[in-house]
């Protein structure tokens, strides 16, 4: 067994894990980062959506959740995690989510502090809104139908320096431009001096008379001792739950595993005039939020044929036909703010999750109101047909949940904050409650769905704590 | 193809594999259209295997082994990670 002590044992290297131990470690704290995954070396990226997504997602991407209907939730896996293989979008946590969370749930939010943390992390990661250019001809249909209409629209932000619009944000970026926390933060942690240890799957958080003493992990070579006054959980917020249900903390409340929030999502193609070449430029480019405030987002995305021709909802010569025009196809995402809430089970011991999660009427409705206005907006753009993602003969106001095909990005809220014992578990701290320096630092803390895509929101966060725990004032 | 079944968890992957071996027979496609679930997880495996193949990918303007090449000496040249 390897021993180790240190001020802050941190575990998972993604959005908050990474953040955390370069802040802390760049703080003068002696850091441990333990990391399930690997370390993947760009030059093993191949733009293959198949073999990327064995390589760089948990169970190859095919995180499914139970319920009605099934739906696929893609993890990432390794140094970065999910920031490894999302599409890089970077938008701050609206105003208005902040202000329910204060309201709601009692977290002492100070927004100055916020924005520094904020700050902070978009110039870590080089946070820039793409531009028309380099956004490609996916962006520009979807952006002449916005416009044609009059709909509130415009170019993402995102975490990237140096991008040439290789299309393969979700399979690995080839030229590393995707500024992910694997190729950020965690260097920056490992040059403060932290100690990195991958392929550690974390099976104990040991606690006594209400304080955590460390953790305990199996990695290939042995076990993994880490001694430390202070640990955080940042194994995401499928797993950080299971870490903490099968070490009998955060129980409390009855909210651990709970509360389940996501972003389930669709996308329709269109078939144009013009040449598309959908995946020569950045997928995810370009949004529409006239529709936000109903919890309907229209996000870009799109990808190489293989990809292109496992999500085109067509059977037969049909779907070979319009694969014969692959480059005159156009893609656009639909994501809906749920209201739908799933939970979270451990079963078999740590690493398999069952998930569950029925979508409710409310999202129905959102998916079927989202599906008629992909296809206005298509239409509006000169589309000659519009796919969506229905059963043949089926349109949008009849849809059945089943009849969804979906996949979820961006889940929340399984160990919420919550200034309530009662109501949450960890505090406005993010510290575990009643667990003196047991803190999470990923999204499971998010108490709501944010609407938008939740990386910085959880960087931001993660900076915050960082910053607490350093007893100093985030930097501006 | 194996790769990508092989790393999904079970049961889906003890699934996916009987399901891709139906599908590439007609008998086996005819009775996979029975249950539509089934038969849209054949069609999916299929095209993905079939769109993978770099003939048929150029031919549709897409080059990965040229992506992957420009994505590598980009960040050689630059000095990335």
């Amino acid at each position: 067994m390897s021993e180790h002590e240190a001020d802050v044992c941190v575990i998972g290297a993604g959005a908050g894990g990474a953040v955390l131990a370069a802040e802390l470690a760049e703080g003068g704290a002696s850091v441990v980062l333990l990391e399930q995954g690997p370390w993947h070396d760009p030059d093993s990226f191949d733009a293959s959506p198949p073999r990327m997504l064995a390589k760089l997602y948990r169970d190859a991407g095919q995180t499914l959740t139970l319920g009605t209907p099934p739906i696929v939730l893609p993890l990432g896996s390794g140094l970065g995690g999910t920031t490894l293989v999302n599409s890089g979008t970077c938008f701050r946590t609206p105003e208005h989510v902040l202000e329910r969370w204060r309201a709601e749930f009692g977290l002492e939010l100070d927004s100055e502090t916020l924005d520094r943390c904020f700050q902070r992390v978009e110039e870590a990661l080089s946070v820039s809104e793409v531009t028309p250019e380099l956004a490609g001809g996916n962006a520009a249909v979807a952006r002449r139908g916005a416009e044609r209409l009059g709909w509130s629209h415009g170019y993402l932000r995102r975490n990237a320096r140096g991008c040439v619009g290789s299309g393969v944000c979700a399979f690995g970026c080839p030229t590393s431009a995707k500024q992910h926390t694997g190729i950020t933060y965690v260097p920056r942690a490992e040059a403060a001096g932290a100690r990195i240890v991958t392929g550690a799957t974390v099976r104990e958080i040991e606690v006594r008379a209400g304080r955590v003493l460390g953790a305990r992990a199996r990695t290939h070579g042995g076990e993994v001792e880490v001694r430390a006054p202070r640990v955080v959980v940042a194994a995401g917020t499928i797993h950080t739950p299971l870490l903490l249900e099968a070490n009998g903390i955060g129980r409390e409340s009855g909210q651990l595993g709970g509360n389940l929030s996501m972003h389930p999502a669709t996308a329709a193609f269109a078939l144009m005039d013009e040449v598309v070449d959908m995946a020569k430029g950045v997928p995810q480019s370009f949004y529409v939020d006239e529709w936000a405030g109903e919890g309907i987002m229209f996000e870009g995305i799109a990808g190489p044929p293989s990809y292109a021709a496992m999500s085109l909802p067509l059977e037969g010569e049909r779907h070979a036909e319009a694969m014969r025009s692959y480059r005159h196809l156009a893609q656009l995402g639909l994501m809906v703010s749920d209201s739908s809430r799933g939970r979270v089970r451990r079963i078999g011991g740590l690493s398999r999750p069952l998930i569950t999660y029925d979508l409710d009427e409310r999202d129905l409705g959102r998916f079927r109101t989202g599906l008629r206005r992909i296809r206005e907006l298509f239409e509006s753009a000169g589309a000659h047909e519009v796919y969506l993602p229905l059963p043949p003969g089926t349109e949008p106001e009849q849809a059945r949940a089943k009849d969804l095909g979906l996949m979820a990005f961006h889940p929340l809220g399984t160990a919420r904050a919550d200034a309530d014992p009662s109501r949450g578990v960890v505090d406005s701290n993010l510290q575990v409650h009643g667990i003196e320096g047991l803190h999470v630092a990923d999204g499971s803390v998010v108490p709501s769905s944010l609407g938008v895509n939740p990386q910085i929101t959880i960087m931001a966060l993660a900076t915050r704590l960082a910053y607490h725990l350093l007893e100093r004032p985030c930097p501006s | 193809m194996d790769e990508y079944i092989a790393a999904a968890p079970q049961p889906q992957r003890s699934g996916m594999y009987a399901v891709l071996a139906l599908a590439r027979r007609p008998r086996g496609a005819a009775l996979l259209s029975r249950v539509r679930p089934l038969a849209q997880v054949g069609r999916t495996l299929l095209a993905m295997e079939r769109y993978e193949e770099p003939v048929v990918a150029r031919s549709l303007g897409w080059d990965a082994e040229a992506v992957i090449a420009r994505g590598r000496a980009l960040r050689r040249a630059e000095g990335r990670p």
